[in-house]
């Protein structure tokens, strides 16, 4: 029972993570129906840079801030660059320009940071564990746990309260008609990219500092795609409960599935699960179901 | 991408002519010059490099000629055929290593052209196997449905389970001479190269009638609207599921031919980049041509080993050789930034460019 409630909470704290960066891929399908496979190499760029920073000596808190900053310059310029002339475009054409970024992402990030484990030292957070009843959890977790929550409150009252995030939740409704209100739907798509950008860049700090970075982080990031799929491509509240939900199945298959099925369950768990739902469920959970006409 | 026209003044008479490979005497010229060429002059001139990068051309495109078929011509989005190709390869290789072969067999070097076709349709069924969820879902859904695939087929069944038959740990070697067609051992990269050849002629030929016979045309009508070919009375369903039987097919050959270039074989050969690159490469090619798969295959491998080359001639300047030594990482950051170019720039591919130069010359002085 221990290690029931045990996986339960680290499930759920991992999950959190993994809802932050999910918020960032619906953001960008939200807005701009751009269906993004490079958000595990932004995961990776943001986790870098503020390691980096870190690195230097740079305050932790700064670090991640710098992190933000850099992640949203970058964000507008890949918008501009690149996906802001494919507006339009069949969907195999934006999914495979997401897909050369993500190779010339990762690319990247191996010339220049290198491809071996690298952590954060000193360590961010204390190392003792947290006691909380009978269970203990480790202060890492909680505390990233605390901080991508943080986060995602931000985002979603930006989302929902200011006049930049009303703009873009008019554009996701319907783009039409919000351009004749006078929205600039060039402004949201770059807004969306930055959020996401900076949203990436926290989870795979927050991830970093769990296990240490590499690139494998960057494969973490991908498994936004079956949080996004549980929770319905275009729903902000689906995203974050999806993220949570394959933050916890991952943990309890890799405690109680590993000894049927020794080795990497873990990581194949939710992309398995992925394709058995889409089998019954193909539009999610809260996702808007689309009739097609001929 | 259209038929290319007959050049000015010249019309087909019969049904014959109309349905024939080679429309005109020009054309009958021009291939058996590339015949010439690809049979006798390559391997006449091409020293072992060459040869081998021929090869991996020829490898690529046997590996993308089932993304095209699922992409280019039913329209089902699939990134993750490298598990197909990994399970020809495994197939094959497990077949050559474990398999109790009679003696005659051996003998008269049957043992691998079997393997190969055994591997085929057993990594076609297991591209059914995946391509079962494409009666529900479709587009961006489908994707993640194949990526599924790719990563519990190679990432979990095969490095966890099948890697572990026989107890050689990661690699499965093969032993020199086990790879023998009739009367060859095929050892060396001319030996490879004259396999490629002939392999990728007959599916590229198979293909080719293939998507001019009616079950073509059924794929070409789902692709363009699903709807409306289940209106016409198109199983749709089916013809997807035999696209992806044909897919994995093709993929499951060009897995079981790789294992005669490599020594050994494990899961890192067949990674989700090699399924990307594969969708790259089609993309680069043209969506939709066959002659795009091909072109596609030459200009990435091309251009991978010119930078390659390039590199090299900087490998005694300390910069230099810490680029050499990183190499890979500028693989692939160059292979990203290319995909994103042609995307932007060129989506139509190369075999569109190649396609309008033809039309040029046939209607020429009349290309109006």
């Amino acid at each position: 029972m221990e290690l029931f409630f045990m996986t339960l909470t680290t499930g759920i704290m991992v999950g959190g993570i993994y809802a932050l960066v999910a918020l960032g891929w619906v953001l960008i399908y939200k807005c701009s129906g751009v269906l993004n496979l490079a958000m595990g190499e932004m995961t990776l760029i943001g986790a870098y840079v503020s390691l980096s920073f870190y690195s230097m000596g740079v305050p932790f808190l700064l670090a991640l801030l710098i992190s933000l900053i850099i992640g949203f310059i970058l964000g507008i310029l890949t918008e501009r660059i690149f996906l802001d002339r494919l507006i339009g475009e069949p969907v195999l054409t934006v999914i495979m320009v997401t897909v050369g970024l993500s190779f010339f992402f990762k690319g990247c990030v191996e010339l220049i940071w290198g491809t071996d484990t690298r952590v954060f030292s000193p360590p961010v957070f204390p190392l003792e564990p947290f006691r909380l009843g009978p269970l203990y959890i480790g202060q890492v977790y909680l505390w990233s746990f605390i901080a991508a929550m943080i986060l995602l409150l931000v985002f979603v009252s930006f989302f929902k309260y200011t006049r930049w995030g009303l703009a873009m939740q008019a554009t996701a409704d319907d783009e039409m008609a919000a351009l004749s209100l006078g929205v600039s739907a060039r402004f949201v798509y770059a807004a969306a990219w930055a959020i996401a950008f900076m949203a990436a860049g926290v989870g795979g700090t927050l991830l970093g500092n769990i296990n240490g970075l590499n690139i494998s982080v960057g494969y973490l990031g991908l498994l936004v795609l079956p949080a996004v799929v549980l929770g319905g491509l275009n729903s902000v509240p689906g995203a974050i409960v999806g993220g949570i939900a394959i933050g916890i199945l991952q943990n309890f298959s890799g405690a109680y599935l590993d000894q049927y099925f020794p080795g990497g369950v873990k990581e194949v768990a939710p992309f398995a699960f992925m394709a058995v739902f889409l089998l019954f469920k193909p539009y999610g959970l809260w996702g808007w179901e689309r009739i097609e006409r001929v | 991408m259209s038929t290319t026209w007959l050049p000015c003044g010249k019309y087909h008479e019969t049904y014959t002519q109309d349905h024939a490979w080679w429309q005109t005497t020009f054309i009958r010229g021009k291939m058996i010059a590339l015949f010439a060429v690809l049979f006798v002059g390559i391997p006449l001139l091409a020293d072992d490099y060459g040869l081998s990068i021929c090869n991996n051309v020829g490898y690529t495109v046997l590996g993308a000629l089932g993304v095209q078929l699922l992409i280019g011509y039913c329209g089902q989005i699939t990134l993750g055929h490298a598990a197909f190709l990994a399970v020809g390869a495994y197939t094959s290789t497990l077949m050559i290593l474990e398999f109790p072969w009679p003696q005659a067999l051996l003998d008269w070097g049957l043992a691998y052209p079997i393997s190969i076709l055994v591997a085929a349709v057993v990594a076609g069924i297991w591209s059914v196997f995946f391509g079962l969820p494409s009666a529900k879902v479709k587009g961006f859904y489908l994707i993640l449905t194949t990526m599924a695939a790719q990563f519990i087929t190679v990432d979990f069944i095969i490095t966890q389970y099948v890697s572990q038959i026989g107890g050689r740990g990661q690699a499965f070697s093969l032993p020199v001479g086990t790879i023998k067609v009739g009367p060859w051992v095929i050892d060396s990269d001319l030996k490879v190269y004259f396999m490629m050849l002939v392999l990728s002629i007959f599916l590229i030929a198979v293909m080719v009638n293939l998507l001019r016979s009616r079950v073509g045309r059924a794929w070409v009508a789902i692709r363009d609207n699903d709807i409306s070919a289940s209106v016409m009375g198109i199983n749709v369903f089916g013809y997807k599921l035999l696209a992806f039987f044909v897919a994995g097919f093709i993929g499951g050959i060009a897995g079981a031919f790789w294992i005669s270039n490599l020594a050994a074989i494990s899961p890192e050969h067949f990674p989700w980049s090699w399924s990307l690159w594969l969708v790259g490469v089609i993309l680069i090619g043209g969506v939709g041509s066959i002659h795009g798969t091909v072109f596609g295959s030459i200009f990435m491998v091309v251009v991978i080993e010119a930078l390659q080359l390039v590199i090299m001639q900087f490998v005694d300047t300390s910069w230099g050789s810490r680029l050499f030594m990183d190499f890979l990482f500028i693989k692939e950051a160059a292979f990203g930034l290319v995909i994103c170019a042609f995307m932007i720039f060129e989506p139509n591919g190369i075999a569109y460019r190649w396609w309008q130069a033809k039309n040029y010359f046939n209607l020429w002085p009349f290309s109006y």
